[in-house]
């Protein structure tokens, strides 16, 4: 009875979908305009998405709320500007309630802009200048809810470390157990999102093989404030790069790296007499995978970071995660996703080795379901389980709705 | 002199299927849209992009005879391309029935999909150099929208006819109609998926008629 008046509502969303689908395509053609015989091509387009949490406490990942369920309403605006045949311009802006998940006040964003130059017509080289998402690894080309297979990121781009860039641990026993005394948010996972710091970049197609190096005004796991010039400059540049090959168009391998200092400016005061921000880097090794063939999606990457951090040495970490996503009819897929992050030992100070934080491991299974080329409701089911410790677990539901026009 | 002309008129006439003979030919002009703005490729998150422009298509529009016609026994395989990010060709006119093919003549994936009510598939992702080509039978008349599961912004159409008697305008707007059955009949214009016109006609046999669609 309930799968029957399901099936019910979901024909009742496409039936009154394919109403505005056509609208929807007419807003796309209204919002691309060309100029100088179309040697200035401009596309506005967006997606708006609603989405509705339901967890723990604490709340896993980036999602920043005292509450259990939250509301988290985000449009999005993209520009998209071809200028002759060599020169790209794009943005994207938000309005939200804060790049990650919260439960604080809305807000409107610039979130990425940059100038890309394409002199040779074969790819061979490609510059770009401005804020824009790393190179590193192969999650980012997915990360909009659109392409998305699930609600959130995988564990390495979230889960929140003892890591800070605010200030520096006061001690090793400081270090461990500071974000049982802290906010979440003054702590950091190793890839924050997509990392849209601002930067410059230099990529290309040599054959089979790809590249791409960037240079950015903030570390991997650097929080998006960190991500705007205005905030933090190019004094403690992080230098990131990332080697692909393509043996045929299923198969895509990658070997990325990023070095760079992941303390903001204000940390300075806290670091040990006669050491500066230079001085602690966060090192971020990656090997990532993806195959694609008709209905059937799969990616992997294996990160190994490295921080270094002050009155504690090096603290290491080795993150995770296998994610599929198939498509069982043209407007129903299903994604599963098991992401793993485990912790080495640092010494407590006191003659002892302890892990720097609890290993955990995560499933996320998500199900869609596209009403129309522009409609959209994701549904997510995520079970974190740490593995050392405590053992803590959390359960988190997640539903989003994506209009894309 | 001029008698026996007219019968070897009528003795040669007679050596010709008679559908040659009863054919009519409808041609005239169609108000085409202005053109459609250049469309714009999204590259944000490709770290390999090449140089270069996509191509504009201009609008065409479709012409056919509406009526109930035998359907054939067999009808030819049509073709719809992906080349240079682009559905080619843009707008493609079948009969009810036809199989289309969709080779990738890119060098990187495509995934064609439709959610349109004549025609709901989607084929994945699959290589230039796979055999056999994805196909479809469109069984369902009605306009079916293409679109790429990767590249956003392409678009193409195939409107799925109930008619053998169609074609596509220039891009000026003419079309001619030829080998049409006498009769009266409903000749429309299809100009996009909002915008059909059409007019009642009267075909006669060996005569050409001139129909505007302003």
């Amino acid at each position: 009875m309930k799968l029957h008046t399901f099936s019910l509502c979901l024909f009742a969303c496409t039936a009154c979908a394919f109403d505005i689908d056509d609208s929807l395509d007419r807003l796309d053609s209204a919002l691309t305009l060309s100029a100088f015989q179309d040697n200035l091509r401009a596309r506005l387009s967006g997606t708006l998405d609603l989405e509705i949490y339901h967890f723990e406490q604490p709340a896993p990942g980036l999602i920043n709320s005292d509450i259990d369920t939250l509301f988290n309403p985000r449009l999005t605006l993209f520009l998209d500007a071809q200028i002759g045949s060599q020169i790209y311009f794009f943005a994207q802006s938000r309005l939200d309630r804060g790049f990650d998940p919260s439960d604080h006040g809305a807000q409107v964003r610039l979130d990425e802009y940059a100038l890309r130059v394409t002199p040779w017509e074969d790819g061979r080289l490609t510059v770009q200048v401005g804020k824009f998402a790393t190179v590193v690894g192969n999650w980012v080309p997915r990360h909009l809810s659109w392409e998305n297979p699930f609600i959130n990121a995988p564990l390495v781009y979230e889960n929140v470390t003892p890591i800070q860039d605010k200030s520096a641990p006061l001690s090793p026993l400081d270090f461990i157990y500071g974000p049982f005394y802290y906010e979440k948010y003054a702590f950091n996972p190793v890839i924050w999102g997509p990392s849209y710091a601002s930067g410059v970049s230099v990529s290309g197609r040599l054959g089979k093989f790809d590249y791409a190096v960037e240079m950015k005004n903030a570390s991997l796991s650097s929080r998006p404030e960190s991500w705007n010039v205005t905030e933090q400059g190019f004094d403690n540049p992080t230098f990131s790069g990332r080697v692909g090959f393509r043996p045929n168009e299923a198969w895509n391998f990658g070997l990325s790296a990023s070095e760079g200092p992941y303390f903001r400016q204000e940390a300075e005061p806290t670091l040990p007499a006669g050491r500066d921000i230079d001085d602690y880097r966060e090192f971020v090794l990656g090997q990532d995978a993806s195959f694609a063939w008709r209905h059937l999606q799969v990616w992997v990457e294996f990160y190994e970071a490295r921080f270094q951090v002050p009155r504690v040495g090096n603290a290491d970490t080795f993150a995770y995660y296998i994610e599929a996503k198939y498509k069982f009819t043209p407007q129903f897929f299903g994604a599963l996703r098991w992401n793993q992050q485990l912790f080495g030992d640092i010494s407590n100070g006191y003659g002892q080795n302890v892990r720097w934080a609890e290993d955990l491991g995560r499933i996320d299974i998500a199900a869609a379901y596209r009403f129309t080329p522009h409609t959209q409701l994701k549904l997510q089911y995520g079970f974190q389980h740490e593995t050392t410790g405590p053992g803590d677990d959390n359960h988190l539901l997640a539903a989003q709705f994506t209009i894309r026009f | 002199m001029r008698r026996q002309g007219l019968l070897w008129l009528n003795a040669i006439c007679a050596l010709f299927p008679a559908t040659v003979l009863a054919s009519a030919t409808a041609e005239g002009r169609v108000e085409l849209p202005k053109s459609h703005s250049a469309p714009v490729q999204a590259k944000r998150y490709e770290i390999v992009t090449k140089a270069g422009v996509l191509s504009t298509q201009p609008p065409l529009a479709v012409v056919y005879l509406d009526g109930s016609f035998p359907q054939p026994a067999s009808l030819p395989t049509k073709e719809v391309a992906q080349k240079d990010l682009t559905f080619i060709p843009a707008i493609l006119p079948i009969q009810l029935g036809t199989k289309v093919e969709f080779p990738n003549l890119d060098d990187a994936y495509h995934n064609i999909f439709s959610y349109s009510p004549a025609k709901r598939f989607d084929l994945g992702r699959y290589r230039p150099d796979e055999r056999p080509i994805p196909t479809q039978v469109f069984d369902k008349p009605g306009l079916v929208i293409l679109r790429c599961d990767i590249h956003e912004h392409m678009r193409g159409l195939i409107l799925v006819l109930n008619t053998p008697y169609f074609v596509m305008t220039d891009t000026n707007g003419h079309f001619r109609l030829n080998g049409l059955p006498a009769g009266h009949y409903t000749l429309k214009a299809w100009i996009d998926s909002r915008t059909t016109r059409e007019k009642p006609v009267e075909l006669k046999s060996g005569q050409t008629l001139h129909v505007d669609f302003p």
